[in-house]
């Protein structure tokens, strides 16, 4: 097991040196430039040729990706090309608020997805069926950003329950952490579900069942671990989603994390921001997929025995 | 200075209109304060709390060139020279009176006030400014915005060199040959390339604030945190958390006496329809309003009460290519200029905004010239236009190309235009929508310039040279490829003219020849709405405003909210 952990984490040293590649060919070859975005006012030609000299942006493309894997791998991610800051220190002060949200939405969504989605297999086509479909779906094609605006309309203003400007507190948090788990909250329900109606029908829960054993240790522990296996696929993904950040969740609640630079370091062109967060997000992809690999190898000692 | 493009969708307008629908059936917010005997009192603990957009990329003065950046700046540092807000003509700031100017008008010599400090308490020096404008020269300082100091001896010559290439020999050379010099701790004079008449609203701007060596050096790349970030204005800087908000107390030292608001709480949320329920939520003292709040605020009376008008510092166009048929006679161009009902542009399109009815210069500007009747609406004069045009009938005058940056609200424009020209003078246009990027690049190139397209200009600085001579003159932007001789000849005589009144009429004039040759269709000046809660007092708003009132700053107060 220890050896496969190993294995499997040094692949991750090629996997991120071609994202890196990718992301910095495909950022480079959009056309533009970080210091001329403003059609009304074009910067004179030696004002754009002073400030890529100044940032290097001058040089050869593939020297220039040399020059930043050099320093890469030595934990220099660069200064943004926009802000008067480095891309340590954006990600190092954003990184922990999307990261908080995200694990809240993340524990949310679990909480409430796992419990639903079993029930409504239990009790199929029944109203409690019914009922979580109907969350499923309103959950699932509601954009976050409608039910943002609209929970903030109900709840800030004519409710007043919670404040529309700041960050920091609970009750800062509690709108945008039930709409961040919602999707996830409703996916995750269908696939319980879906899941859970599967394996109740296999041999061995018959058996179980034909052993005598009572119904909950059946569910808990011979039908859902083996459902959870799905589940688990498509958890480790979305954690490194939820963790870094949701675009729209954070503009409209103000949320000062660092899912707002996926796009803003794209439009105006940042490379260095670009790689900082790609690559990040790319390394938490990977990070997730091992671990939900490691735990396959709990749910079903089978996955463990075939690798 | 530019500013800032709205959130890039507009999708969630739609929204906001369903969510504004579900919060009608609920209970109107009860906001507005309670009457108090002390109405309008000062509250000494005042707190305003206004909303600053996105988060500034810096604030660094010699480095910014957006409005919310400039916004932070104002509040924190003046010049030697600031704005009369009635008249946006520029007066003394830091200066004890204004600049002694030499008879060629390019030796320009200011005098500091005695007494002016920093908020922490160390005196502000020539020294302190002569740093000031010399970073904004430095190669080595990443702005954007030197070119506007290119006027002053050697500082292009020094911005442009190549840090990695000149040897340090080279470099501290280049610098000691800028026209700067300090004699003594109250003086600065400077030398500059031409006569500018100008220079004078120049010295207001941010790209000559004063820095203490200590703030740099202690700062170093990160001095613009509230630490080191100590200035001369009516307020500092006391918190910055990213992303999320800046607090600004008042700086007692401040030497006009100091601010009325004790502090000024400025938050940064992106999305209008958010900040604008922060509003109704008296989260937020001031906001904004964009077109689409416009409605709602208009079926509230309360709201309604509280909207008001402020200036905008911009002029939108509509550009003409004057190197390619049929837009190289003058005719055509003015049969275009003058086939559009700007009134009924801003009524049914714009919605907030002001028809561009006079000149090239906007309202509140020095130059705004109300009645000139070069581009005035007449159907009838389009049509005699078109027809004196050598291109009248022929294929040329037919489905013209009008590219422009592909986004909603451009679209909309851009088919209500089409529709008045085919209208009032007969004549196709075709809507060529590019991505904004390509846009760019195409209007930035003479050998690329599409036949017609929508720009604007917006103010670096109140002064008629920052209009006339910087967007028209052949030899600088001269977007359109217009080029003539008396225009160029009029404008560079009074940019060196320092007779104010004949300097004035100089640039009428040229105004004039401008609007009448219309290389460009004047189309509207932008202008916002602001709605303002009953206990914010005291602001003075002018069109060229980064920041609320922010040449009488220091004169906003509130009073106790009840």
């Amino acid at each position: 097991m220890l050896r496969y952990v190993i294995r499997r984490m040094l692949l991750l040293i090629p996997t991120l040196f071609f994202v890196a590649l990718i992301v910095f060919a495909l950022a480079h070859a959009a056309p533009g430039s970080p210091f001329d975005k403003n059609e009304n006012r074009p910067l004179p030609q030696a004002t754009i040729d002073r400030l890529n000299r100044l940032y290097g942006i001058d040089k050869p493309i593939h020297e220039q990706f040399v020059l930043y894997l050099g320093n890469a791998i030595r934990f220099d991610f660069g200064s943004s090309l926009v802000k008067d800051r480095t891309v340590a220190e954006i990600i190092g002060q954003e990184f922990p608020i999307s990261a908080q949200l995200g694990v809240q939405a993340l524990l949310l969504a679990l909480a409430v997805s796992l419990p639903l989605g079993v029930i409504s297999a239990l009790k199929q086509n029944t109203g409690v069926d019914y009922a979580s479909l109907l969350f499923a779906t309103i959950g699932t094609t509601i954009p976050s950003f409608v039910l943002g605006i609209v929970a903030i309309y109900v709840f800030a203003l004519n409710l007043r329950l919670v404040p529309i400007v700041g960050w920091g507190t609970p009750k800062h948090m509690i709108l945008p952490t039930i709409i961040l788990a919602l999707p996830a909250m409703a996916y995750l329900t269908r696939i319980t579900r879906a899941s859970m109606l599967e394996v109740i029908r296999q041999d061995y829960v018959r058996t179980a069942r034909s052993k005598g054993l009572s119904e909950q240790v059946v569910i808990v522990t011979h039908a859902l671990k083996n459902a959870m296996i799905p589940v688990a696929t498509i958890v480790g993904p979305a954690t490194a989603g939820l963790i870094t950040g949701a675009f729209f969740i954070e503009t409209i609640f103000s949320v000062p994390g660092m899912g707002r630079d996926f796009v803003r370091s794209i439009n105006s062109r940042d490379y260095p921001l670009i790689m900082g967060v790609y690559l990040l997000y790319a390394f938490l992809i990977a990070v997730a997929n091992l671990t939900v690999d490691i735990v396959y190898g709990f749910l079903d000692p089978r996955i463990r025995m075939a690798k | 200075m530019t500013p800032r493009d709205k959130a890039p969708w507009s999708l969630l307008t739609v929204f906001v209109a369903l969510a504004l629908v579900i919060g009608a059936c609920q209970a109107q917010p009860s906001g507005g304060p309670t009457a108090t005997q002390a109405a309008d009192q000062p509250d000494p603990n005042g707190e305003l709390v206004t909303n600053l957009g996105s988060e500034p990329d810096t604030i660094d003065p010699h480095k910014a060139s957006f409005v919310g950046e400039i916004s932070v700046i104002m509040s924190v540092f003046e010049g030697l020279m600031t704005l009369d807000p009635k008249t946006l003509k520029p007066v003394p700031g830091v200066a004890a009176k204004d600049p002694e100017v030499s008879s060629d008008a390019k030796t320009w010599k200011f005098t500091l006030r005695d007494g002016v400090k920093y908020s922490d308490g160390n005196p502000v020096t020539a020294k302190d400014f002569e740093r000031g404008f010399l970073r904004t020269c430095d190669p080595k300082t990443a702005g954007e915005y030197s070119f506007v100091l290119y006027v002053i001896v050697g500082c292009e010559k020094w911005n442009n060199m190549d840090v990695k290439k000149a040897t340090p020999a080279e470099l501290d050379a280049a610098k000691k040959a800028v026209g700067i010099k300090v004699p003594d701790d109250k003086t600065i004079q400077f030398d500059l390339t031409e006569p500018a008449a100008y220079f004078g609203s120049i010295a207001y701007m941010w790209v000559g604030m004063p820095v203490q060596a200590s703030s740099l050096e202690k700062g170093g790349d990160k001095w613009t945190e509230p630490a080191t970030y100590i200035g001369n204005g009516p307020f500092k800087l006391t918190e910055w958390k990213h992303n999320e908000k800046m607090v600004f107390e008042r700086n007692d030292g401040y030497w006009r006496g100091a601010a009325k608001l004790k502090k000024w709480t400025r938050v940064m949320i992106n999305e209008g329809a958010v900040a604008f329920a922060a509003y109704r939520n008296n989260e937020l003292d001031v906001f904004g309003a964009g077109a689409e709040d416009l409605r709602t605020v208009e079926a509230d009376n309360e709201l309604k009460g509280q909207l008001k008008d402020v200036p905008g510092s911009c002029t939108f166009y509509i550009g003409f290519n004057t190197r390619k048929a049929p837009f190289d006679d003058v005719n055509s161009r003015l049969a275009m200029a003058k086939a559009f009902d700007r009134d009924a542009f801003i009524k049914d399109v714009q919605k907030i905004g002001a028809p561009a009815n006079g000149g090239f210069i906007p309202p509140g500007f020095p130059g705004y010239d109300k009645d000139d009747p070069a581009q005035k609406f007449d159907a009838a004069g389009a049509k005699a236009a078109l027809a004196k045009s050598k291109y009248s009938g022929k294929p040329e005058m037919q489905n013209i190309k009008f590219t422009y940056s592909s986004n909603a609200r451009t679209k909309t424009r851009v088919e209500w235009l089409q529709q008045q020209w085919k209208a009032n003078v007969g004549v196709d246009v075709v809507p060529d929508p590019v991505d904004s990027t390509a846009y760019t690049q195409l209007v930035k190139k003479p050998e690329t310039l599409p036949l017609m397209f929508i720009l604007g200009w917006c103010a670096d600085f109140p002064d008629q040279q920052n209009w006339l001579t910087t967007v028209f003159h052949s030899t600088s932007l001269s977007r359109t490829g217009w080029k003539n001789d008396t225009f160029d000849k009029t404008v560079k005589a009074a940019d060196q003219e320092t007779n104010k009144e004949k300097r004035d009429a100089q640039y009428l004039e040229a105004s004039k020849l401008l609007s009448s040759e219309a290389p460009s269709a004047w189309l509207y000046y932008n202008a916002g709405k602001t709605l303002m809660k009953p206990w914010v007092k005291g602001v003075t708003t002018t069109a060229i405003d980064a920041a609320l009132g922010q040449f009488r700053m220091y004169e906003i107060y509130v009073t106790k909210k009840g």
